[in-house]
């Protein structure tokens, strides 16, 4: 059994690039596999290390057989170039090939022997190719080459069964020796299989291996955990990335002083986690302390590391010391017509504007939530200030969440300060959603003000593309309102919006953005839903049968129906809905001229009067408002009808030589499918 | 404790030795040692000997010194970490060789540091410069996790593509020294082994010019002055005299930079401004290298 082991060296490729290469190399060689029809039963591994880029592939047979086959040429009354062509394309002789009558005519077939091919010389001829199909997201040239790489390549590694594979890629020839020294790309020595050159690098405690490497810090980090008796709540993916950017892990705990613990903790994790990659520690309360861990890459002999990156963390503290306590005592009211100097949105005003703007709706929002007015035009008004303080300009990603801390140190209520922290909020899918009101209140009326801005200047996303993350925002308004359980009147509160912006003299086509965006949302609200599992036919029937102010009834019946649809009088509901309405479609007649108000008077059987009876008793029970939410009682009331419809249907034919008689038959199943409607739209789903 | 002390303090690299060590050593490497360019840039890449030269076929190695002004980074002399002047020292090398990182981590020996006895990481950093028009893949170099250099591959110069491919070498020279000299004020530097420090030079004029470029410039002016030097850039362009253009270009881009340190400028016309100066560039760029064929 062989081995195939390539090691490509390179200057430092950054953990994306890597990671992305070493999946691409994966997908690259299992194809070239497939299409050759190489097999191999060990090892089919890709590795790396900021310098390495290794393929290692063992147990692979020597050669492959190709099997014979008859390859089908031109029809015999082609012209002869064709003949030519196919002769040339194979190349072999006139005599080589026969003629033979297949169904569609008579053709020349050439019964091409089988053929053995050693997979030594396969590699050899496709090798530069495979490397070269590696797409790198961002590539680069160097010097006076014209090869295409993630950073400068500077050697190739090629061997199968210990032979080099030699071959020429641009500038650069194969051989079977790598450089030791990664830094000065000096010491080569020669490798002939993977094992050895794994061995031979342990040894200096460098792991070729991204898993072992990601295991072993992981495994030092716990170390530490037990030992300082502290928590770190590791981050796996600032895990993942420094397991890429090292070859040989070493983890150092440092300290800062702990003065610093006075700045709000998310500049600390920030500053320690984006911009340092260090591991922020924390006590058994959760709460954070002066210890943090650092990922060297080298051996801290003479503790200078530990020095330095101690120094580091401390100038960079320092630093956000500094505009802490210079931007936490910018009065924040009086800051807020400073607004006026940002620019909102090209178009769209500045953010004072928008703050302005934010204020009446969340005002409106307040009156349905049942808030201080007051206290929810404040943290308006105040919510987007920290955009003009050095911190957010430092860590933009802490907007709204310095606001927050500097209308805390302000003295402001908790509910505003609260409120400015949580307003970008959800953010993702996994985000945390804002729970109490006044955050509620913000968060929409921010989301609402911008989509009705951005519709406004037709700046509607298409299906590829969403540059201003308006899909995100409309999703995060479903998730406010659903995970929330609140009720909005959001038709009301986008024509509002849409007055705001018309008062600031921005023409506005209302009725055109009211229409785009209910659409919007509701599509939102669909795929909301689907993300839930939820049947296709019930989110279709659920965002039919109610608009957007009812997105809480849309999520809670769909949920409903979905997790019970196959109960029996669930099934039930279904079925009489279905056999009512059927009757009604298959009139010819326009059936929407059908109020659904039977005329007792002329009923001619008591079938008729027990299920007028029974519908009547359903309306009673609807106008009950407390029974809104009690889908299983409402269901089994509406299955009750069961008896009354099967009687009906079974003695009654609604088709009556007397027009009026008929007429009146068709009302009350109008009525009944009426009736089934207020609770849900039944039409659509499949049976 | 005493003595281990000492020893330290006799070790300490001043400022001015760290610029003439640098100097010497790529001196060495064939670059032509150039003295900084006589006008208020951004970054030592914006030195001609950089951006102009960093296009067309033929090879070029140069290192220089660059003062580079930041007026929004100014702090009034009050930040231990910031200043809206400080400088740079540039390397160049067109095409880039094989060795670099091998020459680059050497040439840290010469001012104080020993690569193998310091955590070194070569961090992803792809550069961007709007205003020129440029980008390029590198990292940035760091030392016991301070940033200490840029490195970066240049691909694109004012919107042209470069063949051959230049490598760029910027050291921050006052966090450098920083960290060689283990301050934690960049104010605290020494400059020269007489006792002079950075402060003594530098702290009257970092207060001075913040004023400047915050409170007194003259916003009504320099807008116009902007509008000025675009002209006259316009104008030598079509007279095909690139580095004379070049200059304007260079001027009006700082001019740029004090109306944004004053804030004047709104995110709408920032973007403006910004491709305004790119125009130029890209302009200057296509007269620089008919020039050089």
């Amino acid at each position: 059994m062989s081995e195939l082991f390539l090691e490509l060296f390179s200057e430092e490729i950054p953990a994306k690039l890597q990671i992305n290469a070493r999946k691409e190399v994966l997908q690259i060689f299992k194809i070239f596999f497939e299409e050759n029809e190489i097999i191999t039963k060990g090892n089919f591994k890709v590795y790396s290390t900021p310098n390495r880029l290794v393929i290692n592939i063992d147990k692979l047979t020597k050669e492959i057989v190709k099997k014979a086959e008859e390859i089908r040429g031109p029809n015999t009354e082609a012209p002869e170039r064709a003949l030519e062509g196919f002769l040339k394309s194979n190349n072999i002789q006139k005599n080589q090939i026969y003629k033979k009558k297949t169904e569609k005519g008579e053709f020349y077939f050439y019964e091409k022997p089988s053929q053995k091919i050693k997979i030594f010389d396969l590699f050899k001829k496709n090798l530069p190719n495979l490397l070269r199909k590696i797409s790198w997201k961002k590539s680069m040239k160097w010097g006076e080459h014209d090869l295409y790489w993630g950073r400068p390549l500077k050697s190739i590694l090629a061997v199968f069964d210990g032979k080099i594979l030699e071959f020429n890629m641009n500038h650069l020839k194969s051989s079977n020796k790598t450089f030791l020294n990664k830094e000065l790309e000096e010491n080569e020595k020669l490798f002939s299989n993977f094992k050895s050159y794994n061995k031979f690098f342990k040894k200096k405690g460098i792991i070729i291996d991204q898993d072992k490497r990601k295991e072993s810090i992981r495994n030092e980090i716990k170390k530490y955990s037990i030992k300082k008796n502290i928590k770190i709540n590791l981050n796996e993916r600032l895990l993942e990335e420094i397991s890429n950017i090292v070859e040989k892990p070493k983890v150092l705990i440092c300290e800062f002083d702990k003065r610093f613990l006075n700045i709000p903790k998310e500049i600390l994790i920030i500053t320690m986690q984006n911009h340092q990659k260090y591991f922020p520690t924390f006590d058994k309360k959760e709460k954070l302390t002066n210890m943090f861990l650092v990922v060297a890459d080298i051996k801290d002999q003479k503790g200078f590391v530990k020095l330095g990156n101690e120094r580091v963390i401390e100038a960079r503290l320092s630093d956000a010391e500094f505009f802490w306590n210079k931007n936490r005592s910018q009065n924040l009211v009086k800051q807020v017509t400073n607004l006026k100097n940002i620019n909102y949105f090209k178009g769209l005003g500045t953010y004072l504007d928008k703050v302005q703007r934010m204020r009446k709706l969340s005002a409106l929002i307040s009156d349905e939530l049942l808030i201080s007015k007051d206290k929810i035009e404040i943290a308006s008004s105040i919510c987007k200030v920290d955009l003009m303080s050095d911190l957010v300009n430092e860590f933009p990603e802490l907007q709204g969440v310095m606001g927050g801390h500097f209308a805390q140190y302000q003295g402001f209520d908790q509910e505003i300060s609260q409120a400015v922290t949580e307003h970008y909020l959800p953010i993702g899918t996994d985000s945390q959603i804002p729970k109490k009101p006044y955050s509620i209140a913000l968060s929409l009326s921010d989301k609402l003000d911008s989509l009705v801005g951005f519709f406004g200047l037709g700046l509607k996303p298409t299906s590829s593309k969403d540059p201003y993350a308006l899909r995100r925002m409309a999703i995060s308004i479903v998730r406010l309102i659903v995970e929330n359980d609140k009720k909005f009147k959001l038709r009301d509160l986008l024509n509002y919006s849409c007055m705001f912006y018309k008062d600031q003299g921005h023409k506005f086509d209302s009725k055109k953005i009211q229409k785009e965006i209910s659409e919007f949302i509701l599509d939102r609200l669909k795929n909301y839903l689907k993300e839930k599992k939820i049947r296709h036919d019930i989110i279709e029937s659920s965002t039919s049968s109610f608009g957007l102010d009812d997105i809480v009834k849309i999520y809670k019946k769909s949920l409903y129906l979905n997790k019970n649809i196959n109960k029996d009088f669930v099934i039930d509901v279904i079925t009489i809905y279905k056999r009512s309405s059927n009757i009604l479609n298959n009139e010819k007649q326009d059936v929407s001229k059908f109020v659904g108000s039977a005329d007792p008077g002329l009923f001619k059987n008591d079938y008729e009067k027990n299920l007028y009876k029974k519908i009547q008793h359903i309306k009673s029970n609807f106008s009950n408002a407390d029974k809104e939410d009690n889908h299983e009682e409402i269901l089994k009331i509406l299955s009750d009808t069961k008896i009354q419809v099967n009687e009906f249907f079974d003695n009654v034919i609604v088709n009556d030589e007397d027009e009026i008689i008929k007429k009146n038959r068709l009302e009350l199943l109008q009525m009944l499918c009426k009736s089934f409607e207020n609770y849900f739209n039944f039409s659509k789903i499949e049976a | 404790m005493v003595s281990k002390k000492k020893s330290k303090k006799a070790e300490i690299i001043s400022f001015q030795d760290t610029i003439l060590n640098l100097q010497k050593y790529w001196s060495k490497q064939g670059c032509v040692i150039l003295q900084p360019y006589d006008l208020e840039i951004g970054a030592g890449t914006f030195h001609p000997a950089t951006t102009l030269r960093t296009l067309g076929e033929k090879s070029w190695k140069t290192a220089y010194v660059q003062p580079s002004r930041r007026p929004t980074d100014g702090r009034y002399g009050d930040n231990p970490n910031r200043l809206q002047h400080y400088y740079q020292f540039q390397v160049l090398i067109k095409p880039s060789p094989k060795n670099i990182k091998k020459i680059y981590l050497r040439s840290l020996a010469t001012i104080g540091i020993n690569y193998e006895e310091h955590d070194i990481r070569f961090v992803e950093d792809d550069w961007e410069s709007p205003t020129l028009g440029a980008a390029g893949l590198g990292w940035e170099v760091w030392c016991d996790g301070m940033e200490i250099t840029q490195f970066t591959y240049f691909q694109k110069m004012a919107g042209i593509e470069c063949s051959p491919i230049s490598v760029e070498i910027t050291y921050g020279l006052e966090r450098l020294c920083m960290f060689t000299q283990n301050k934690k004020n960049v104010f605290d530097l020494v400059w020269n082994n007489e006792g002079i420090l950075y402060k003594d030079i530098f702290h009257q004029s970092e207060k001075e010019f913040s004023a400047y470029n915050f409170e007194h410039a003259n916003t009504e002016n320099l807008f116009k002055i902007f509008d000025m030097l675009e002209q006259e850039a316009k104008s030598l362009i079509e007279k095909k005299v690139s580095l004379p253009a070049y200059d304007q270009c260079l001027k009006s881009s700082h001019v740029f930079n004090i109306l944004d340190a004053r804030g004047v400028i709104s995110v709408a016309r920032r973007a403006e401004y910004i491709a305004r100066i790119r125009d130029l560039t890209r302009e200057i760029g296509k007269v620089w290298l008919e020039s050089q064929n």
